[in-house]
């Protein structure tokens, strides 16, 4: 047996039962105990996981195996972006436009007319909207659902949230998740000495796939691609090292500091936002994949973050003050004109607000609104931008676009959040909607999403996309005053 | 036996790995499936975890026992009533020591195979132990099946099948014996835990839905309180 005791935290006792216990089994080829863990076996789930006792060599490959976990994971993720992606383009289809009128009885899903004896629609027993015969899905007479849910459901079996929601019982107010013990690790580990060894090779498969769809070869060179991700880890470290590396949470922090009234909704447990979420959406999937979130930040924050940071500047002297600001929200209605259009020759992402159409009253006792409308490519909290703010109306026009520098990669798992604002007097702000677009999803051939379209506002954070992390205290307020002006009207 | 021959294993191992990785990358990046399931495989130290993953999913066997470092994963797809289902199925060392490591992943997983060695009375006797285990990390909706490896090993037996039976009913598992190397029940082994999966999941989903639409009803209801009877046409 060989054994080589190589730490200093070695527990004497355990380590001599445990080679008792070993002696006692079969001479089984047993070829190292460097040292022994004092298993916490207790009834406290310890979720800590720390590489610390094992050899090099070992680390390597499990840091080796939690890498390829990730990469799987990136791929998953981006599998159920999409698929959540269809589900709310099928809602919108499904949505009202204010373009047109419509009589009392619609089907919610396709908006044709329904009649009050024949084709007069029924119930589904998922959204308990009324629906028509023909946007129905599912088996026999009474067992159908209506197309969203039923895609509801398939999004929910396909991505796996089915299992997840038992997190919720079982461990509610955690804040670690499963997966992020796996990135944690690799967070901690990627060191720089460690990165310059095995720089961590993107999967080409997913290369590949990726720029098929993209369509420009020229970046598709396995070299560039995995200096890029040198440099993003690269650059990961360095803001470890300035101790900004959470700069997510900072910020999340001193927004949560100067609305303290909201600060204790402001856990991360899931439930408090699950709950509130069920209340009053329709079939969306709130807050899905948080951990989406987490790995996207991780994986791809950070080349953007440079990149973009200049079209935030002026940005940032502005509206920093808002974190001080009264925070307001109403009901949301209306919709966003926008066009995105990625230019390759420039490796510029242009997005351009047309107009708005049919948005709240920021000052509802007044009927006033001073709306406009702020770009940020999630995860990136830092790349703001923002529109000119117009006076006295509900249907601005802006014809403003943004340009935003970003490699055409750097797109892979980010979402476009397009929210509308009302500016009201001093620093007040009240959220009039949202759109979240996912960018990964949205395929730039796709000469449909080049030209305008109007996306229906969403209340904070109901976007299937959910919203990020640092928004979960508003999201809640939100909530609150939505379903009391519900009642009031 | 010195402490230089321990880089050599592992460096075999790393080899072995790297191997895999390769392997593994086309399927791991496809994405055309319907499900994806978390599958983990725990129990006591050489009982035949690796082994068991290695028949199935690349169909090989090799004799020669190499020890798991914390943890590894395959994946593999397989279409099961007419879905493309995808398994991660993760690999978790035995050994005591990387036990940290590998309670960190019992969290999301949807299934678990909990191993013993039927010529091993030690990892029987494990056996609770291990489903305690999974009972304290993982999440409540996660299935178990138990499985007698190395039932190939007929002389060497030291726990009946019966013994094996009896503890899985009384733990409420489903039962296998298996042998990674005569290629027994390992491929049933892991379709039955994908089909409880399935059931677990349409249950779940069916005794969800009422709960999500009943909390999702009250501001649409203030919006539109047509009750259904009203429409009826007598």
């Amino acid at each position: 047996m060989e054994t080589s005791v190589c730490c200093s935290a070695v527990c004497w006792t355990h380590l001599e039962t445990w080679l008792q216990q070993l002696e006692k089994q079969e001479k089984k080829r047993c070829y190292c105990v460097s040292m022994v863990v004092t298993a916490d076996q207790s009834s406290a789930v310890s979720l800590k996981m720390d590489l610390n006792f094992l050899q090099s060599l070992e680390k390597e490959i499990v840091l080796e195996v939690l890498r390829r976990d990730k990469q799987l994971r990136i791929i998953e993720d981006d599998r159920i972006r999409r698929m959540k992606y269809e589900l709310q383009e099928l809602r919108r289809r499904g949505a009202k436009s204010f373009a047109r009128q419509y009589g009392e009885r619609t089907c919610a899903r396709c908006q044709r007319p329904l009649g009050r004896f024949w084709n007069s629609g029924d119930v589904c027993r998922g959204c308990s909207h009324r629906i028509c015969g023909r946007c129905r899905m599912g088996v026999g007479t009474v067992d159908w659902k209506c197309t969203v849910c039923h895609a509801y459901r398939e999004v929910k079996i396909r991505s796996g949230q089915w299992f997840l929601e038992e997190k919720l019982k079982k461990f509610p107010v955690t804040t670690d998740k499963n997966e992020t013990v796996g990135e944690k690790l690799l967070q901690t580990y990627n060191v720089l000495s460690h990165i310059s060894v095995v720089p961590p090779t993107p999967p080409p498969h997913m290369d590949h796939h990726f720029m098929s769809r993209s369509g420009s070869l020229k970046n598709s060179k396995p070299f560039t691609k995995s200096v890029e991700d040198l440099m993003v880890s690269f650059t990961s470290h360095i803001k470890r090292i300035s101790s900004s590396q959470n700069d997510l949470l900072v910020v999340n922090d001193t927004r949560k500091g100067s609305r303290c009234q909201y600060s204790t909704q402001k856990s991360l447990s899931e439930t408090d936002i699950n709950k509130p979420a069920y209340l009053f959406k329709g079939p969306s999937l709130p807050n899905l994949f948080k951990k989406n979130k987490d790995s996207d930040q991780e994986s791809s924050s950070t080349g953007a973050e440079e990149e973009t940071s200049f079209c935030s500047s002026d940005y940032s002297g502005g509206t920093r003050g808002s974190n001080s600001s009264l925070f307001e929200s109403i009901s949301v209605t209306g919709e966003l004109e926008l066009a995105l259009v990625y230019n390759s020759n420039t490796s510029c992402l242009e997005i351009t607000v047309g107009a708005c159409r049919n948005l709240s009253y920021g000052n509802a006792k007044k009927r006033r609104c001073h709306p406009y409308v702020k770009l940020i490519v999630l995860p990136d909290e830092s790349s703001k931008m923002k529109t000119r703010v117009m006076k006295n109306t509900t249907d601005p026009v802006y014809n403003e676009t943004v340009k935003c520098q970003i490699e055409r990669h750097l797109l892979f798992g980010k979402r476009l959040q397009a929210s509308v604002w009302h500016k009201g007097t001093l620093r007040r702000k009240v959220f009039l909607g949202e759109v979240l677009i996912p960018l990964d999803g949205w395929r730039n051939e796709d000469k449909a999403s080049q030209d305008f379209n109007w996306y229906p506002l969403c209340p904070k954070g109901s976007s299937p996309d959910g919203g990020a992390v640092e928004q979960d205290g508003q999201e809640l307020m939100v909530r609150v005053k939505l379903s009391s002006s519900n009642h009031g009207v | 036996m010195s402490k230089t021959r321990r880089p050599l294993v592992l460096q075999k191992f790393v080899k072995m790995a790297s191997a895999t990785a390769t392997y593994g990358q086309k399927e791991s990046s496809d994405q055309n499936f319907d499900y994806m399931f978390k599958i983990l495989i725990i129990g006591n130290s050489s009982v035949g975890k690796t082994s068991f993953l290695f028949r199935y999913a690349d169909d090989s066997f090799t004799p020669a026992f190499v020890s798991t470092v914390g943890i590894d994963f395959k994946v593999k797809t397989i279409y099961r009533n007419d879905k493309r289902i995808k398994l991660q199925i993760w690999d978790t060392a035995g050994q005591e020591r990387y036990r940290t490591i590998t309670t960190a992943y019992y969290r999301g997983a949807m299934g678990f195979i909990l191993m013993y060695d039927i010529t091993n009375e030690d990892s029987f006797n494990a056996v609770q132990d291990w489903s305690t285990q999974i009972k304290t990390y993982s999440w409540d909706n996660a299935q178990v099946l138990l499985v007698g490896n190395k039932c190939d090993m007929e002389d060497e037996r030291m726990v009946s099948a019966d013994r094996g039976r009896q503890l899985s009913e009384h733990l409420g598992f489903e039962f296998f014996e298996a042998s990674a190397k005569d290629n027994v029940n390992v491929k049933q082994t892991f379709e039955r835990l994908v089909d409880i999966i399935c059931e677990k999941m349409s249950e779940s989903l069916d005794a969800g839905d009422p709960a999500v639409t009943g909390a999702k009803q009250g501001p649409q209801l203030t919006e539109q309180p047509a009750p259904p009877h009203q429409d009826c046409a007598c």
